[in-house]
């Protein structure tokens, strides 16, 4: 595994992945995918929205930053409209957040390139910031779910067809400087019977990659709602055998509950706590984020804790992201001067500012 | 001159309305009174509600720039393709037995404006016909006694859709059909919530809560032990009406007095865990404002309320009044209702029922005079609560003329209903929706009289469009227990 960790501080923050789109950048997305604007034009527009959201990140102190997948259409069809074998009938959308009508009527052809071409956003991303950089991806379950499945009598044989194309982007991602990457299962939740599939399936993902991998699991966050509602329990004991180095978890929207599960089953990887909200324009305070890590260290030590919002910064808007980020930051900058001594930068507050004396 | 004749049902047909008796008084008075025909534009529609609040004649005036600069930038006006200065509305329901001389005189009157205004200049959402709405459903009581007749009897068909007996049980069979599917992978909460807005005299509630438990007893699963029924309305006095109709259910009963633009201020609990929200002829007697697509430039239509002149010397005489001062007179009978002016000024209304006589008179007699202010952008304009207008977009991005309602209550309502819904949930609403942009071109949608409240249709692709950026699918359809209404079902549910 990478030591991408290891360069860290105690307690380090990082994002889940996506990042807010602004209503004008909603409107030129759309543009594009009614043919109103060109492959060029939209490129240009992503490699600018990818710098400033770097920007932001960087501004507010996180630890380990992401290209806010502002390239994505939306978190399936970014990946299944590239994928080799996945036919999509209609490619026009009324809005470009839509999800694509996609099947599958024969068997996926077996790759060894990495089609999706996913390590050039990693290096575009890496090329704009000196900080660690997370590269996210849907993983195979939860793209398997928006297929319809034409070719295989068994839909795992789908599944586990979908994980081998992803593989090859772990790969070509690692080849490529990748150091901490993410599979996100967005609808997971809403299958718990399938765990053992998902995670079989995230092992081929992560089969010869040696990096510093990360499993996203939430409730959904589509248009800022939960898709499913439920338990972490649902994942164990399946999860324990993933290989994979991190668990991120959704925790700030639905309480700290299921915390207690993953200490009962003995999941002795690192967590990525869900501290903010990504469902509400609220925007918590620095004490409360403070006070969530404080909650979860009773069961999970600091060392094995990465500090996050719930999941992508998607649905809302910029000034709340950014407002919520620094919130997250100048938290856990308290905790950790607490349990280390050090005198943190203006822990409690966001703007970097020295406390009044 | 652009002559747009809606292409109402009454243009065709056995007795067909005569085109050049309606047009030709009305192009004939143009020319009399001198104007620049160049620049005028005639809309003729059939006003469908015999109570409203048009004249037989309108004059609109369509401004060229905006009232006032939103922001720091210059408000940006696009340049259109005509220049109109004013619209001539007609209301050919009622023009074509006109003679000329009454064209040209309604016309002169209007140019002259000469009336006696109840309010400034404003948005439709926030003129004081919607303070007599609300009025209306406050002292419904002391209305329906001085009509003799309840407001259901006024309704076309004599009642409410929502007292159906066959849609409440497939709204029923719907939610057992989620709910076994959610038990059946161990996923389906303790408690089952049901969410009603705007419970009127509980009439629905029962109809639902009788079907519920017989079909529940069927079904063998016990969900009516575990269901919530929501009752919410504006009024506390028919929540109280409505909880003795539904006495016999009452341990499965909570009742919420609450605004129904904003149903999450006194529901935020429920946030996600509600599976059906039911509205059923709320939305079209929610707050709105109209917009226009016209020559290429948007605009909001301003309104201001005023009485009729043909009565108001009348009204005025009967109150005890003068005319100037009727409009003081009428902001307290809206303050106070009748009830509270009756006691408050008995020199001049003898008893409630003088009172409830003159707010009645009063309504008869409110006109809108209407007037077209240019947008300076979509983004400044308000839809709704954190919802800017760009919402309108995809409905006004052709650039063909179109007016349209933009219901602001029934979207704030809507999608603050949605953010209730369970990922399972569903909003059902029965109302007078408009299901076609297109159908903003053919025929009138108000605003109405419907007895002492206002009724306009609701905008139905906006509101699908609203559902659809909150990742909902909405779905119209006729109502299917009744045959030949206006109304209309829509059904909102998560997409994906």
């Amino acid at each position: 595994m990478s030591d991408l960790m290891s360069g860290l501080p105690l307690l380090p923050t990082s994002v889940v992945g996506s990042y807010p789109v602004p209503e004008w950048m909603e409107r030129l997305k759309t543009d594009y995918y009614r043919g109103r604007m060109s492959y060029a034009q939209l490129r240009d527009l992503h490699d600018m929205a990818i710098k400033a959201a770097l920007r932001d990140q960087e501004l507010a102190g996180i630890d380990v930053v992401s290209d806010g997948e502002l390239r994505r259409d939306n978190d399936i069809d970014y990946f299944l409209a590239r994928m080799p074998g996945i036919d999509i009938p209609r490619t026009a959308k009324d809005f470009y957040f839509d999800y694509y009508d996609a099947r599958v009527t024969e068997r996926l052809p077996v790759t060894d390139t990495a089609p999706l071409m996913l390590a050039d956003d990693f290096s575009f991303t890496a090329e704009q910031t000196s900080d660690p950089v997370k590269f996210s991806f849907t993983g195979p379950f939860s793209l398997s779910r928006r297929v319809r499945n034409e070719a295989y009598d068994d839909p795992d044989e789908l599944v586990t067809a979908i994980a081998r194309v992803l593989n090859a982007e772990a790969r070509a991602l690692a080849a490529r400087g990748a150091r901490l990457l993410q599979i996100d299962e967005p609808f997971l939740a809403g299958y718990p019977g399938e765990v053992k599939t998902a995670i079989k399936a995230v092992n081929l993902v992560t089969e010869g990659v040696d990096v510093t991998w990360a499993l996203h699991v939430c409730y959904g966050n589509r248009y800022a709602r939960p898709s499913w509602e439920g338990h972490y329990d649902f994942l164990f004991p399946a999860v324990l055998d993933a290989e994979v180095d991190q668990l991120v978890l959704e925790f700030a929207r639905k309480g700290y509950a299921d915390l207690p599960v993953i200490d009962k089953f003995g999941w002795d990887r690192t967590i990525g706590l869900g501290v903010i909200d990504v469902k509400s324009s609220d925007v918590e305070t620095p004490e409360a984020v403070a006070s969530r890590i404080r909650s979860a260290l009773g069961l999970v030590p600091a060392e094995r804790l990465v500090i996050n919002p719930d999941c992508g910064l998607r649905n809302i808007s910029a000034p709340v992201a950014r407002a919520k980020l620094a919130a997250m930051v100048a938290g856990a900058a308290a905790v950790r001067s607490e349990l280390t001594g050090a005198h943190p930068l203006s822990p409690l507050n966001p703007s970097h500012e020295e406390p009044a004396q | 001159m652009l002559v747009d004749f809606r292409p109402h049902a009454k243009l065709s047909g056995t007795s067909p309305l005569d085109l050049m008796t309606s047009l030709a008084p009305v192009v004939e008075a143009l020319r009399e009174v001198s104007t620049d025909l160049g620049k005028v534009r005639l809309v003729c529609d059939w006003v469908q509600y015999k109570s409203n609040f048009r004249e037989v004649v309108d004059v609109r005036p369509i401004l060229l720039c905006p009232q006032l600069s939103a922001g720091p930038g210059p408000a940006i006006v696009p340049l259109g393709v005509r220049d109109d200065a004013i619209e001539i509305a007609v209301d050919v329901r009622r023009s074509a037995g006109m003679s000329l001389e009454e064209v040209t005189a309604a016309l002169r009157r209007q140019r002259e404006r000469v009336r006696v205004p109840l309010e400034d200049w404003g948005p439709g959402s926030g003129s004081c016909v919607w303070e007599f709405n609300a009025r209306y459903w406050k002292d419904l009581g002391l209305w329906e006694k001085s009509t003799g007749r309840g407001y259901e009897q006024a309704l076309p068909g004599g009642e409410s859709d929502a007292h159906n007996h066959d849609a409440a049980r497939d709204v029923i069979r719907d939610l057992f059909e989620v709910w076994d599917a959610l038990a059946d992978g161990d996923a389906l909460p303790e408690e089952l919530y049901v969410v009603e807005l705007g419970v009127g005299n509980g009439g629905q509630a029962k109809v639902f809560l009788d079907e519920f438990r017989a079909l529940d007893a069927e079904h063998g699963r016990d969900y009516y032990r575990r269901l919530h029924y929501m009752m919410c309305d504006y009024s506390q006095h028919v929540l109280d009406l409505a909880r003795e109709a539904v006495g016999e259910h009452r341990a499965r009963i909570s009742s919420f007095v609450l605004d129904a633009t904003a149903p999450c201020t006194s529901l935020g609990f429920l946030k996600y865990k509600v599976f059906l929200v039911y509205v059923s002829n709320v939305y079209d007697n929610l707050p709105t404002d109209e917009v226009v697509q016209l020559g290429g430039r948007t605009y909001c239509v301003q309104v201001r309320a005023y009485l009729d002149d043909a009565g108001v010397a009348g009204l005025a005489e009967s109150a005890g009044v003068t005319v100037d001062e009727l409009p003081v007179l009428v902001r307290k009978l809206l303050r106070l209702g009748p009830g509270l002016l009756a006691e408050a000024d008995p020199a001049r209304f003898a008893d409630v029922d003088a009172a409830v006589a003159f707010w009645r008179a009063v309504w008869d007699l409110v006109r809108l005079e209407e007037r077209y202010v240019p947008l300076a952008g979509l983004d400044l304009y308000a839809l709704a609560p954190e919802m800017s207008g760009e919402l309108l977009r995809p409905l006004l991005e052709s650039g063909a003329d179109i007016r349209m309602h933009v219901n602001n209550g029934a979207v704030a309502s809507f999608a603050d209903s949605l953010r209730l819904l369970h990922p399972f949930g569903r909003l059902v609403c029965h109302d007078l929706f408009v299901t076609d942009v297109q159908a903003y071109r053919t025929d009138f949608r108000g605003p109405g009289k419907y007895e002492g409240s206002v009724v306009n249709w609701v905008n139905g692709p906006l509101l699908a469009h609203v559902g659809r950026r909150n990742g909902f699918d909405v779905h119209y359809a006729p109502f299917a227990h009744r045959v030949g209404g206006n109304i209309v079902t829509m059904t909102a549910q998560v997409r994906d």
